[in-house]
């Protein structure tokens, strides 16, 4: 494949992944924060939060498998990862971080569990689609290619 | 509730009745009462829940409520029911129970003492019928034995005729003995076998005593055997013979004394057995004792008789037969005594039922032809005994019962119910049944009676108890119901109340995360104009337009903070700002922006702000804003053509306000609150003179439809609009007044609807603003001085008379024009009436006022005229315009054009406008900000052309800087946002002004003098530029705090290569520097040699922020929570590099951070907590490392939070790269001030 070609495939998945709410602003951020000092930014930046996000959907699966739910942990868990989702501009991760964390406060347990279904869900979801991006860019980068810059065109 | 159903019912009732014919009214009348009885009783019932109900507002609530009581009252009134009735199955028990019981065990005491009863009088009459036969047989047993003693003695057939004669004689001794001692005794005989008899015989009736005997026919009594044979042979025939045979016997009686037995008379002869039974041989046929009951003529009673045969000494003949009657009247006598307290009856029969004895006077003995016979007792004359032996006999017939003994407690005898007892008495020959019948009324007649009351007093009773138990309960559920109904409205209160709370809590959470969910495309929106602004390729005018949208978009966000703060408002939780702003700026700003929208309804907007108004007050311009935008865009809402005033003046009440300027209609109600306010005056006089507070005056004027008076105070009301149909053609929410009067109120004001002249509304409003204590400056250029006059070509009446009025006050001249003929008529007066004298007056014959105002000008000596010219003035719908234009042109030379521009004028005519020379434009409304500026422009040209009169350098300069310039002065119209940005601005705009005069350095020193202290200060500014940079920052100080990234800009003006002109152009770009957007690459290391500490626990932010100060050349030390953050502190970094970087630059003693991010939920210690360490550890050594919160909440509240524990600012995540770099370097200039100035 030409290294053009995945260039345009990668412009438009990324495109994709905004219309889709999956992304928003401030992984435009992000990748402008990307220049030669850090060349792998984003995709640090990515795993961190991968790594993070895996680790407190552990947490929190166990912490609301207890008997006696402590919410507060729940919430703090669920506040931390929104903070990290929205940082990385995962939006479908953090809105249901939002939801996740209206029902901590009314100390809803099966409305929490559906979140935490939710939550990973997006996560997953968000993995999958970052990845994919990911590859993209490392097929551009192999053949050759510079990774273009995303346009403002959400 | 329960009174609403019956309403409704009785409604439904009256509709039906006053549907019915109208003539029945008094059934109608009743039927209306009983539910209006029904509705009172409800009333009564429910009172408390009615009140509840009126307290509730909402429709749902109230329903809910409702449905909810009716289903309690429902089951309430069920228990009730239910209790009752179990209370009245009870009280109906015991009551059946006891009148049971009662009945029972009284009858049956009864019936045994009353069977008692009866057995004692019924044994009574029979023990004396015993007796009498006892006696009876006695005498008789005694009259035998003495016979046959006598007989005995007298058997020896000696002297016959002798014996027997004192045979006699001696029986009658005897008998008349026996006789004597029974009185009972109704006869004693004695028939001998020879046929004599001897009788005694008493009289009850008479009471006489009669010796009976018969004529002695045959003395032998020894012929005994032909005797005994003849009666062995046929005793029948001997019988009959035997009395047949007396028959020719003649019979005597004598009667004899009672007492003493003597005989009284002389014996007559009667007919034999007349008088008496005599009894023979033949009653005693077997020789043993025989009874029977007999009759006699004489009396009316039975009469018992018994014989007993008298032997001979061998005892084998009988030689006598001795019989004794005795009347049973003694026995009916004792039973009518007995029985007569009982109204009872007795009677005795016989065993074949005749009747021996009753207790009654009726006859017992039947008259028959052949004499007296006894009666049956069923043939009785006396109706209740013959009635009683009747029943008995239909009862049982013959088939009596063993013993005969019967006792019957009922038996119905003619409608009356008895008692019927018999007794049998068994006498060996004379049996003997008696019966005694008692009404049962008699005995068990009262008992009956009272069975009966008793049971109604029972009944009674309990159904008085039964009502009273109701009412009991009915009391007590009451008490109990209402406490259930207060329980179970309590309970949907505290639901509801919960449910509130929750929605409340949901508006919170909605709250914040709306404020982070608008933010967040906001701020995109923001940077990608920011971005877009630092393109190159932007003409001007897109250039302006971005800027103009990059603007609104700055203005949306802030309604959108507003809007979300609105709630706090609205939960009297609103804090006020107290900062400084240029009200002037702020309002010229608003007017700006609303005559963009009045330009389509053809509508003026003009601001009219006395000059002693403050420029600078302090307060919350946010919220001032709000209340004029909120007043003039209902204004703008309800007008659709003439003029919106805002007015505004103001008030000292230090100094006694010189209310010269203010028209008359003005200073009346001014006085009025004048007044008004004199209550609290000399307190508000104390605190205003400490805190130098001035009342400021506001009017909205409008020539809209108006508002009634009676609605004047309740458009301040909520959801409350003067005329409900104006949602329908207005739209709106009827909440902007409310929220204006509450500002208003906020800020110590008041705000009201005043009477107006003409159409439309006035709304007056006063706030209480303090002014900063350095003073006011009144510096004003004085015009007059400059000898300037202005024709004013303005299209809109009202601003036009303002700004003539304003011009004038000021000493300036002025003509008006309202259209083109109009200022074509000035101009012609004042340069061709010079010139070409009154030739052209007979020709145009201008107006004569108009004409004596340009003769007041042509006496000014070598003016400087400035047009304002109204571009609406031009014919632009054809192509006239541009000769109109040229026609303008001939005068260019001797007058100043300032044009008025629309805000869709075309850039052509804009172009046009600029070919031509003409350099001064404004955006419309014209107001005294922009007739300033163009009055110093104009001033400080013609200033400058007589120095360097040559065009093409003017012109050259000018050209440069007119683009500019003319966006400069728009600028203003955008500058709604904040005060600072606005000083930047005239800053620049002072600038492009200043920069005009190239090189007019000798001159600068009048200017100075003369412009505005703001203009001045630049200036001072631009003088220091080729000083030394670094003292720069506190000169910047000085100006108002253009703190933020002037130093970039000042570096740049440092260079010394740099010409006026580039520098120019780096301004004009830091107009909008606010948010420190700078495409210049040195921009990007603005946090050059920042030390940052990080606190922050999620990886990917601590990453993402590290790399975004970093990337600005921030030295970031990243740490995972506020425990490290702290440590961190405690122990100086021990790097090399900073030490040095420290030591060469700063004094020792600083902190060895510059600045702090510190998130604010982390692990083991959050955000607060650490920051109040840090705070706390920093007392020992008087640093200030300022501290900025990281927070994912976007709430005010949270950072009032942060605020409170001692932190400096906030970013909300994620974290804004502009706003974080503002933020960062507005704190560390300010602490390294702090430290410069230590």
């Amino acid at each position: 494949m030409e290294v053009v070609q995945i260039q345009r495939n990668l412009v438009d998945y990324t495109k994709s992944l905004f219309m889709e709410g999956f992304l928003d602003g401030q992984f435009l951020q992000l990748q402008q924060l990307q220049d030669e000092s850090n060349p792998d930014f984003v995709a640090e930046v990515v795993s961190l939060f991968f790594d993070d996000s895996q680790k407190l959907l552990n947490e929190l699966t166990i912490a609301l498998d207890q008997p006696i739910v402590d919410f507060k942990k729940v919430d703090a868990h669920v506040h931390q990862l929104k903070g990290s989702s929205s940082s990385i501009g995962a939006q479908k991760v953090k809105n249901a971080c939002i939801a996740f964390r209206n029902f901590c406060e009314v100390q809803n347990i099966e409305g929490c569990l559906t979140c935490l279904q939710q939550v990973k869900l997006e996560y997953y979801l968000a993995k999958n689609k970052f990845e994919t991006l990911f590859r993209l860019e490392q097929q551009i980068v192999a053949s050759g290619g510079s990774i273009p810059m995303i346009e403002m065109g959400f | 509730m329960a009174e609403k159903s019956f309403e409704t019912a009785s409604q439904a009732y009256r509709s039906t009745s006053s549907e019915g014919s109208p003539m029945d009214t008094p059934l109608r009348k009743v039927l209306s009462r009983i539910p209006g009885f029904a509705s009172s009783w409800g009333k009564k019932k429910a009172p408390r829940g009615r009140r509840i109900f009126h307290r509730d507002v909402e429709e749902d609530e109230f329903q809910y409520g409702s449905s909810h009581c009716l289903s309690s009252y429902y089951s309430v009134f069920v228990a009730r029911l239910a209790i009752m009735v179990m209370l009245a199955i009870l009280i109906g028990l015991l009551t059946v129970l006891t009148w049971h019981f009662t009945r029972v065990y009284t009858t049956k005491s009864l019936n045994t003492l009353a069977y008692g009863l009866r057995y004692e009088l019924l044994q009574r009459p029979i023990l004396r019928m015993w007796n009498i036969l006892n006696s009876t047989s006695e005498i008789t047993t005694a009259q035998v034995k003495l016979s046959e003693y006598v007989i005995r003695r007298y058997s020896k057939p000696t002297d016959q005729a002798e014996q027997i004669e004192q045979l006699y004689q001696m029986m009658k001794d005897i008998t008349w003995a026996l006789f004597a001692s029974r009185k009972a005794l109704n006869a004693i005989t004695i028939n001998y076998r020879n046929g004599f008899v001897q009788a005694f015989h008493r009289d009850h009736r008479s009471n006489n005593t009669f010796y009976i005997y018969s004529n002695l026919a045959n003395y032998s009594i020894s012929d005994t055997e032909s005797y005994d044979d003849k009666m062995q042979s046929s005793r029948q025939g001997w019988n009959d013979q035997f009395i047949h045979g007396n028959v020719s016997a003649i019979w005597y009686r004598q009667p004899l004394d009672p007492v003493t037995g003597e005989k009284k008379g002389k014996p007559s002869q009667i007919p034999p057995e007349d008088l008496i039974n005599i009894a023979g041989p033949s009653q005693v046929p077997d020789g043993v004792a025989s009874w029977h009951v007999a009759v006699s003529k004489y009396t009316d009673s039975p009469l018992l008789s018994a014989a007993l045969p008298v032997w001979d000494a061998s005892n084998t003949s009988i030689v006598a037969v001795v019989g004794v009657t005795t009347a049973l009247y003694s026995v009916g006598q004792l039973m009518k005594e007995l029985v007569e307290v009982h109204s009872g009856y007795i009677y005795l029969t016989s065993q074949e039922g005749y009747l021996l004895a009753t207790s009654t006077n009726t006859p017992l003995l039947n008259n028959t032809a052949k004499g007296p016979k006894l009666m049956m007792a069923v043939n009785s004359e006396d109706r209740v005994i013959r009635m009683g032996a009747q029943w008995l006999q239909k009862t049982y017939g013959n088939k009596f019962p063993p013993g005969h003994v019967v006792h019957v407690e009922k038996a119905n005898l003619g409608g009356q119910h008895y008692y019927i007892d018999s007794f049998f008495l068994n006498l060996k020959r004379l049996p003997i049944v008696g019966v005694i019948i008692i009404p049962r009324k008699y005995i068990m007649g009262k008992v009956d009676e009272r069975a009966l009351k008793t049971l109604v007093i029972l009944i009674s009773a309990s159904v008085c108890i039964l009502v009273i138990g109701c009412v009991c309960i009915l009391i007590l559920t009451n008490g109990v119901s209402k406490e259930m109904k207060l329980r179970a409205e309590l309970i949907s209160h505290l639901d509801a109340r919960r449910r509130a709370e929750a929605s409340s809590n949901y508006k919170s959470q909605f709250l914040a995360n709306m404020s982070h969910e608008l933010r967040t495309p906001m701020a995109a929106v923001i940077g990608l104009l920011d971005i877009l602004i630092c393109d190159d390729c932007l003409t001007n005018e897109q250039y302006a337009m971005v800027t103009q949208i990059r603007k609104c978009s700055t203005a949306l966000l802030r309604l959108l903070n507003n809007i979300l703060d609105l709630s706090k408002v609205e939960s009297g939780k609103l804090v006020l700002e107290e900062a400084e702003f240029d009200l002037g700026r702020e309002l010229e700003g608003l007017v700006d922006m609303f005559s963009v929208q009045c330009i389509n309804h053809n509508v003026e907007t003009v601001l009219d702000l006395s000059d002693d108004i403050p420029k600078v007050v302090r307060g919350d311009s946010a919220r001032v804003v709000q209340v004029f935008a909120n007043l003039i865009s209902n204004s703008i809402k309800f007008t659709t053509s003439g003029h919106i005033v805002l007015r505004g003046w103001c008030e000292n009440p230090n100094v006694s306000s010189d209310s010269g300027k203010f028209s008359p209609d003005q200073k009346k109600p001014l006085s009025a609150l004048k007044t008004k306010l004199k209550q609290h005056g000399n307190h508000m006089k104390k605190a205003s003179k400490k805190d130098n507070k001035m009342i400021l005056w506001f009017e909205v004027d409008d020539t809209g439809c108006g508002i009634d008076p009676s609605k004047w105070e309740s458009v301040f009301e909520s959801f409350e609009q003067a005329d409900p149909s104006t949602t329908r053609t207005h739209g709106g929410t009827g909440l902007g007044l409310c929220i204006v009067r509450t500002l208003v109120n906020k800020m110590g004001g008041e705000i009201k609807v005043v009477r107006k002249n003409g159409q439309g509304t006035l709304m007056r409003l006063f706030l209480l603003l303090s002014t900063p204590a350095d003073g006011i400056e009144q510096g004003r250029i004085d015009f007059a001085k400059h000898s300037v006059a202005v024709i004013l070509a303005l299209h809109g009446s009202m601003g036009r008379l303002i700004m003539s009025k304003w011009l004038l006050k000021n000493g300036v001249p002025t003509l008006e024009a309202s259209e083109w003929n109009e200022l074509t008529q000035i101009l012609h007066e004042l340069f061709h009436a010079r010139t070409t004298n009154s030739a052209f007056d007979t020709h145009y014959s201008p107006a004569k006022p108009v004409r004596s105002k340009v003769q007041t000008l042509q006496d000014m000596k070598n003016p400087v005229y400035i047009i304002v010219v109204d571009l609406g003035l031009l014919d632009l719908s054809t192509g006239i315009w541009k000769e109109q234009l040229n026609f303008l042109d001939k005068y260019s030379g001797q007058v100043k054009f300032a044009w008025m521009l629309n805000h869709d004028t075309s850039n052509a005519i804009k172009m046009e406008l600029r070919r031509k020379g003409h350099i001064l434009m404004v955006n419309k409304p014209l107001y005294k900000a922009k007739m300033l500026h163009i009055l110093e422009a104009v001033i400080k040209e013609s200033c400058v052309e007589p120095q360097d009169r040559s065009p093409n350098v003017t012109k050259g300069t000018l050209k440069q800087s007119d683009s500019h310039e003319c966006l400069e002065i728009d600028s203003t119209q955008f500058e709604t946002c904040s005060s600072d940005e606005s000083d930047i601005s005239e800053m620049t705009g002072a600038n492009s002004v200043s920069s005009a005069r190239t090189g007019e350095q000798p001159k600068e020193g009048t200017v100075l003098k003369s412009s505005p202290p703001t203009l001045r200060n630049c200036l001072v500014e631009f003088t220091r530029l080729g000083l030394e940079a670094n003292n720069l920052r506190t000169e910047e100080d000085e100006c108002n705090g253009r703190f933020k990234l002037h130093n970039t800009k000042d570096v740049k003006c440092e260079n010394p290569d740099s010409s006026e002109q580039p520098s120019f152009t780096s301004n004009a770009k830091d107009r909008d520097d606010s948010y420190t957007t700078n495409k210049a690459a040195n921009e990007q290391k603005s946090l050059q040699g920042l030390r940052i500490l990080l606190a922050e626990d999620t990886p990917v932010l601590q990453r993402v922020a590290t790399i975004m100060l970093e990337k600005m050349g921030a030295v970031v030390v990243a740490v995972g929570d506020g425990l490290q953050a702290v440590e961190a502190l405690n122990c100086v970094p021990d790097g090399d590099e900073y030490r040095t970087n420290r030591l060469q630059t700063e004094i020792c003693d600083s902190p060895p951070y510059d600045l702090i991010l510190m998130d604010c939920q982390m692990p083991m210690m959050d955000g607060y907590e650490a920051t109040k360490a840090i705070r706390k550890s920093e007392e020992r050594t008087g640093w200030h490392i300022p501290i900025v919160a990281l927070t994912a909440h976007a709430m005010s509240s949270d950072k009032e939070k942060c605020l409170e524990v001692g932190m400096d600012a906030y970013l909300t995540k994620p974290v804004d790269y502009k706003l974080m770099v503002s933020t960062i370097l507005a704190l560390t200039k300010r602490s390294a001030d702090q430290r410069l100035t230590q």
